[in-house]
């Protein structure tokens, strides 16, 4: 690491730093949130297994679904649902990428990177699915 | 293993190569970056492209007969059910679950996986050619 400026401005961004989730603590939160959004998808792959099933039943019980599923609190589960894959996603692309030893020196370039694209795909979905 | 898997994620934050990667932490990779790809493909051509983001029952059916379609989603079926049973596995491994109570653990979670995917082929099946 580092150190430059005067004692004064290094000692305030110590500060700063202590308070800052980012750096180990940012790593244990995606860590701990990495396994929450699987399980969750994991519960939704079984949720979503029980409903295509629902195609079994015939045109009349799926179209039924259907419109159901364009009410706005299952809209609202929809864009959750985005959230949650984007997140689990994107973050497990950057454990896969600096965990096999590429972009080491970047870590920091791929946090941000993959933080965007999260925020943006969810975004991006979120508009589409409320606003066609 | 448990162990093993926690360092594989802490690690990527410690920055630290591991000197040699279980088979569970490859596989989980390898189905990672696959599901990156396929659940793509699936979330643009099942809902994205889609009128109202869903389709009708007729519309599914005659989406479904699709031979690519059929492949992608079998493709999706077996990647997501491995990734998804693993990390629960990776994840009572990592609560502590050891021994005997582990290995009948392990072998409930493939038993599973594999009732999941035939359930799925099954139903993609019945979807594709008897709807």
């Amino acid at each position: 690491m580092i150190r430059t400026g005067s004692e004064r401005g290094r000692g305030r961004r110590q500060a700063s730093r202590w308070l800052d989730p980012r750096g180990r603590h940012l790593g244990t939160w995606a860590f701990v949130a990495n396994r929450l959004t699987g399980l969750g998808l994991v519960a939704y792959l079984y949720l979503h297994l029980v409903i295509l099933s629902t195609l079994l039943r015939g045109p009349e019980a799926w179209d039924g679904l259907v419109r159901l599923f364009r009410n706005p609190v299952f809209l609202a589960f929809d864009v959750l649902l985005v959230l949650g894959l984007a997140f689990h996603g994107f973050n497990g692309l950057r454990v896969a990428l600096v965990g096999s030893g590429l972009l080491v020196d970047r870590h920091n370039a791929v946090l941000a990177a993959a933080g965007i694209l999260v925020g943006l795909v969810s975004l991006v979905a979120a508009v589409r699915i409320f606003f066609g | 293993m448990a162990t093993q898997l926690h360092q594989d994620f802490s690690g990527a934050t410690r920055w630290r190569r591991r000197p040699r990667p279980t088979f569970a932490w490859l596989a989980q990779t390898v189905t990672g970056v696959l599901l990156l790809v396929l659940l793509t493909v699936h979330m643009v051509a099942q809902h994205l492209v889609v009128e109202g983001g869903l389709r009708t029952y007729d519309q599914v059916i005659a989406w479904i007969r699709n031979p690519v379609v059929l492949v992608v989603e079998a493709l999706l079926l077996v990647c997501v059910t491995w990734h998804g049973i693993a990390g629960v596995h990776a994840v009572l491994l990592d609560l502590g679950l050891r021994g005997r109570t582990e290995r009948i653990v392990a072998r409930i979670l493939g038993d599973v996986a594999v009732a999941t995917v035939l359930y799925g082929l099954w139903l993609l099946y019945r979807i594709a050619f008897r709807g």
